[in-house]
Order: C-alpha cells, then sequence, then structure tokens
C-alpha cells in the first residue's frame, strides 16, 4: 500500500515545489543532473571491471594495511563510497576477497569518500564548473557512442564527471537565490537534539539520494550560501556518513551471506562513527580549529572546515575500528550464520557478479569445484569407500581390499540433494550471466559448463558400477572380487591425484594439468591388461561369462568416469590460473596423442 | 593508418593481455623448460628403480612428457 502511494506522493510534493519555487526547481535539476552522473560514471567504470580491477583487487587486499588503502584510493578514484561498498559486496560474494579484507575495503572507503568533499571544497565551489563540464560531456557523449567496450567506458567516465559537475553548478546555483526564501537553519534546535535531528536529516537526504557525496555538495552549497549554520552543517555530514550505507545495504539484497555480512560491518561501522562524533563534537570542533588554523583556511570558510571535519571524523573511525576487524568479522559470522540444509547449495554464484565477466568466471570455477566435492563424496560412497580412506589412507589399494563395508545410502537421493541442484544452478546461472560476456569469455565458460557436465555423467557411471561393485564385493570369488577392487582403485587413485595437485599450492599449475595426461595415459596401459587377463581368468574358469560380460561393461563406467573426472581436472586446473598454465592447456595432448605416446 | 584500426589493435593488445587467450612465446619457453626438467627427473628415477611395474609406469610417464614437450614445440 505504502509503495503504491511513495512516488505519486513524491511527484506530487515535487510538482508542486517547482510551481512555487524556480530555486528549488534548479536545486532538484541539479541533484537530478549530479545523480545522473554518478549512473553515468558507475556504468563507465564497470566496462573497467571485467580483468584489470578485479585483478588487481585480488592482489591488493591480502593484507588489512592493503585492503585499507585499496578502499582509500579505489573511492578516490571512483568518488563513492557506495560504489566501492557495492562491488566489494560483489567480490565477497564470490570470494574474491575474504570478509576482512572487505571490512578493511569498506573502512579505507570512509576515509577515501572524504577526499570528495576536499574537491568539491577546494575546487566545486571556487571554479566555474561548467567551463569543464561542457568539454568532458562533448567528449563522452561521442566516446560512448563508440561500439568498442573500452572507448564506452572512457566516454561514460567523462559524461559522468561532465553531468556530476555540471550537476553541482547548478545546486550551486539553485542554493545561491533559495537563500533568501527558504531557511534551513529555522529547523535548528540548540544542543544535542538539534545534533541528532541534523544528523537525521543528513541521513535521510542521502537515503533518498543514494550519494553522500549528493548530500555533501548541497551541505557544503548551503554553508556557502549562508543556509545553515556551522554545527547543522557538521550533524548533517555525521549523517550523510550513516545515511550512505543504504546503498550497500540495498546492494547486499541479492548477495550470498558474506555480502549481508559486510554490509553490516558497513552499518555498523558508520553508526559507530557517527556516535562517537556526536559524543565529542566539541572536541572535533577543536581540532578542526586547529587544524584549519595550520593549514591556513579562514575562520568564516566553513565550507573547508566542514571537509576537515568530515576527514578526521572518519579517520578517527578508522583508527577506533581497525583493531576490532577481526573481532567484528567473527561476530559478524555469529550473528549472521549460515543456513544449514540438507541439500546442497551453491556457495558463489551470487547474481550481485553477475556483471562483472571475470568475476563470473571466478565464481563458477569455484562453484564447479564444489559440485566436484559434492560428486566426490557420492562417488567414494558409491565404491562404499570413506572419502578419508581415499585421501589419506597410505596404501590406497591395500586398503580398497581390506574394506569390505558396504556403505547402505539412496545414490538416487543424494544425487538429486548434492549434485542435480548445484548443476541445475550451475547451468541457470550461465545462462543468465551469457547476456553480459565479452566473446572472449565465452569459450572459458563453454570449457566450465563442459566440465560440470562431466562431473554428473561421473556420478551415473558410478550408479551403474556400485551394483556389481558391491555384489562382486562380498563374493567368495577372489579373482572377481580382486578385479572390481582393482575398478575401485582406479577410480579412487585419479581422484587422489586430482585432490593432490588442487590442493599443492606450490606446485606449478602447468605441471598439474599436464601430469593427468600421464595418468590417461597409465589408464590405457591398464584397459590392454585387463582385457588380458579377462580373457585368461575366463578361459581358466576362474570366472563365469556372466562375471566376464560384467566386468567388461563396468570397466567401460571405469574408463569413461576416469577419462570425465581427468578432462575435467584439466579444464578446472587450467581455467583462470596462470599464463603458463594457460599454454600448458594447448600441450594437453588428446586420445590418439596419448595413445601414440603409451604405446611408442 | 585508420583511427579505428588503431582502435582495434589497441583491443587486440588489451585481450591477449586481459584474457591471456592466445600463447605468450615467454610461457610457452617457461613451459617447456619445466618438462625438460620434468624429463631429467623421470630419467634419473628410472635409472635407480628396479621394480619392473614401477619401471613400465615411469617409462610410460617419460614417453607422455616427451610427446607434449614435442607438441609444444609445434606451437
Amino acid at each position: 500500500m505504502l509503495k503504491k502511494i511513495l512516488l505519486p506522493s513524491i511527484l506530487i510534493i515535487l510538482s508542486y515545489g517547482f510551481w512555487v519555487s524556480p530555486d528549488f526547481k534548479e536545486i532538484a535539476a541539479g541533484v537530478s543532473i549530479f545523480l545522473f552522473g554518478m549512473l553515468f560514471l558507475e556504468e563507465g567504470f564497470k566496462a573497467f571491471t571485467g580483468g584489470m580491477l578485479e585483478k588487481l583487487l585480488q592482489k591488493t587486499t591480502d593484507k588489512t594495511w592493503k585492503s585499507l588503502l585499496f578502499g582509500v584510493f579505489s573511492t578516490t578514484i571512483m568518488q563513492s563510497s557506495s560504489l566501492v561498498s557495492v562491488i566489494t559486496i560483489s567480490f565477497i560474494s564470490a570470494g574474491l576477497v575474504t570478509l576482512v579484507a572487505g571490512i578493511g575495503i569498506i573502512f579505507g572507503a570512509n576515509i577515501g569518500t572524504t577526499t570528495g568533499a576536499w574537491l568539491v571544497a577546494a575546487f566545486g565551489l571556487k571554479v566555474k564548473i561548467s567551463a569543464y563540464a561542457m568539454p568532458m560531456l562533448v567528449f563522452g557523449i561521442i566516446l560512448s557512442f563508440q561500439s568498442s567496450r573500452y572507448l564506452k567506458g572512457i566516454g561514460a567516465v567523462l559524461a559522468g564527471l561532465g553531468f556530476l559537475f555540471l550537476g553541482i553548478h547548478y545546486m550551486k546555483e539553485g542554493f545561491e537565490s533559495f537563500k533568501d526564501s527558504f531557511d534551513l537553519a529555522s529547523l535548528a534546535v540548540a544542543g544535542y537534539p538539534g545534533l541528532f535531528l541534523f544528523a537525521g536529516i543528513g541521513a535521510a537526504a542521502t537515503v533518498v539520494m543514494q550519494s553522500s557525496h549528493a548530500t555533501l555538495v548541497l551541505i557544503l552549497t548551503a554553508l556557502a550560501a549562508g543556509q545553515i549554520t556551522y554545527e547543522n552543517g557538521l550533524a548533517l555530514a555525521i549523517g550523510a556518513n550513516v545515511g550512505t550505507t543504504i546503498t550497500a545495504i540495498i546492494g547486499s539484497l541479492s548477495a550470498n551471506i558474506q555480502g549481508k555480512r559486510l554490509a553490516g560491518a558497513h552499518l555498523i561501522f558508520n553508526v559507530v562513527t557517527g556516535v562517537i562524533a556526536i559524543a565529542f563534537i566539541s572536541q572535533f570542533v577543536w581540532a578542526v580549529e586547529v587544524v584549519s588554523n595550520k593549514v591556513g583556511i579562514a575562520a568564516d570558510n566553513y565550507t573547508m572546515k566542514l571537509a576537515v571535519f568530515h576527514t578526521l571524523f572518519n579517520v578517527t573511525g578508522v583508527l577506533v575500528m581497525v583493531p576490532l576487524i577481526n573481532r567484528l568479522a567473527v561476530s559478524l559470522v555469529r550473528y549472521l550464520p549460515e543456513k544449514e540444509l540438507g541439500i546442497a547449495e551453491p556457495i558463489y554464484l551470487s547474481d550481485a557478479v553477475l556483471e562483472f565477466p571475470e568475476t563470473v568466471l571466478s565464481s563458477l570455477k569455484k562453484e564447479v569445484w564444489h559440485l566436484f566435492d559434492s560428486a566426490f563424496e557420492i562417488m567414494a560412497h558409491g565404491m562404499n569407500l570413506h572419502r578419508t580412506e581415499i585421501l589419506e589412507s597410505t596404501d590406497l589399494e591395500k586398503t580398497i581390499h581390506d574394506d569390505r563395508e558396504i556403505h547402505e545410502f539412496d545414490l538416487d537421493e543424494l544425487y538429486e540433494s548434492k549434485v542435480k541442484v548445484l548443476y541445475g544452478a550451475i547451468i541457470d546461472f550461465i545462462s543468465r550471466s551469457q547476456a553480459n560476456m565479452p566473446s572472449v569469455f565465452s569459450e572459458e565458460m563453454f570449457r566450465l559448463r563442459n566440465a560440470a557436465s562431466e562431473i554428473v555423467k561421473c556420478v551415473k557411471h558410478i550408479k551403474h558400477l556400485r551394483k556389481n561393485a558391491t555384489r562382486y564385493m562380498l563374493s567368495d570369488n577372489e579373482h572377481i572380487r580382486s578385479e572390481y577392487n582393482r575398478l575401485r582403485y582406479q577410480i579412487s587413485m585419479i581422484l587422489r591425484e586430482i585432490y593432490r595437485l588442487r590442493g599443492e599450492d606450490d606446485y606449478d599449475h602447468a605441471l598439474a594439468v599436464l601430469e593427468l595426461d600421464e595418468l590417461k595415459a597409465e589408464i590405457l596401459v591398464t584397459h590392454g591388461e585387463l582385457n588380458n587377463r579377462i580373457s585368461d581368468v575366463l578361459r581358466d574358469n576362474q570366472i563365469t561369462p556372466e562375471m566376464a560380460t560384467s566386468l567388461l561393461n563396468d570397466f567401460n563406467y571405469v574408463d569413461e568416469t576416469s577419462n570425465h573426472l581427468l578432462d575435467t581436472a584439466q579444464a578446472l586446473l587450467s581455467s583462470h590460473a596462470d599464463l603458463v598454465a594457460e599454454a600448458a592447456r594447448e600441450v594437453v595432448l588428446d586420445e590418439d596423442e596419448i595413445e601414440k605416446a603409451s604405446i611408442a | 593508418m585508420k583511427f579505428s584500426r588503431l582502435v582495434d589493435k589497441f583491443e587486440n593488445l588489451v585481450n591477449i593481455l586481459d584474457e591471456g587467450n592466445n600463447i605468450i612465446p615467454e610461457k610457452l619457453e617457461k613451459l617447456q623448460q619445466l618438462l625438460e626438467a620434468k624429463i631429467l627427473r623421470y630419467k634419473s628415477k628410472l635409472a635407480v628403480t628396479e621394480d619392473p611395474e614401477k619401471r613400465r609406469k615411469l617409462e610410460t610417464r617419460l614417453k607422455v612428457v616427451a610427446a607434449q614437450l614435442e607438441k609444444s614445440r609445434k606451437l
């Protein structure tokens, strides 16, 4: 109900405002142009988030101080802490950065956002902004019509900056003449209630405009026009800082639990910082005076003083909160726990990353590994083995020979809940992300989709193998039992090798990819040996013809499963790895080449 | 040269650097060095291995790595 009347009410109020005050119209238009510029700017940066920015993020956030600096610099460049917060949420959802690193970026972004106030204070109100805005707009729009993704991006950034400055210009003009018709100072209340009131107004304005910069510009322009007092301005700035978290909270709605935790951290930081700033307002005012005197800011230059205040209280907030980062992360994990479900749920596929091609691929790769892990569980139990036996036993062959315990479970049910669900989510994610994927990523995406599909085939093959493997595992005929143990060993050994190669950080990715070819050749040799052995034991009546038929059929399943597993691992180990591993992908031998090499 | 062709060339360069789709000669050379080192490792292992089963496996692996090295040289 509220939603239905909200928009018409806003439109009516605005229309009334436009009717009674041309100045209000100018300010509103300025704010609109400013926000339009923000949209352009965001679009422009998105064109570059395909690779460079994301790789940079991974390398520059592995330590708290690095993530803090990253937050400062990226926000200074993008001039939007909200944009940095939303992107960080998307990265954390994709598992590219840890929660602690994400919190560091958010803290840094709060310092970075203060540079906006300095820029606006130093240039925005002193320089004839439209002089810069117009050429930027013209160049930006021309470039944004180009077909190249990067030129479009540059165009959007230029046009965004142009609109941003143009918006500031209009807001400034509006406030200049608005000064006599409406007095924000009339809302002023003395003492703390007044501070909280203006902090609330600042927060509300930022929530409405979705930009603390826009609010700061409003505050600075209103201050310059003498519309509000210095103290009102400080309170508005505090409120703007709290209000800015709304964008991150909205952004986290589509993110996974990690993204929600980060949005929570953002809110906690800004509220704590705001409370500190209000509680120690007189100390801050004193500090602002000291700094202003040192750097030569005039006593009546409230715009610059507000910029100093904005910087001081955000830096104080960071100094107070940084030592608590780890504790904050632990608390967020405790109070925003992961949902525990009986069925597997995708961990890395978040709608928040859909617009970032490299992140899409990275998330997809992680999710396919997740699918691999789920399939491993089913395959291990399907062969009546425990995962720890496969991964940890010192003598795998002997363990398989000795372990004759049957694992009672419903393979179909596990397949439905642990594999099919994830596979479906992966396919759905791929189809939804394709719209935003540049063609250069399509091949990689196809490779990952294929890998997921091969994992599913492996589980289905194990289902077929399980029936006879279980039956002959308990057989008194040691020959057939031994042959089925060999089949169980082959798959277990491959799984074990894949997990070994995946887990070794120091091992070269390229060598890992190529080493799997060696396993393929070994399987080929084993295949020939098995055929000979079956003929021998059948001729000597050691197994029945029925057993021989089952064995040959099941060997085909094992053979296919082995190759699917190895192909999948090669695709995953070489995907999104280093350039040498990508070169290794071209050197991987095909079936004929392996056959030729193994019999040479 | 037309501006659009310059832009295309720039884009190709960006794609190569950004996506790593084309093999970079230095990386291929590095890969070949890794494979050569592996061959030496397998050969020295083979020299001290007496168990026929283990020897056979090592020989198979050696052949595969040699084939990979040969393939890489053709790229």
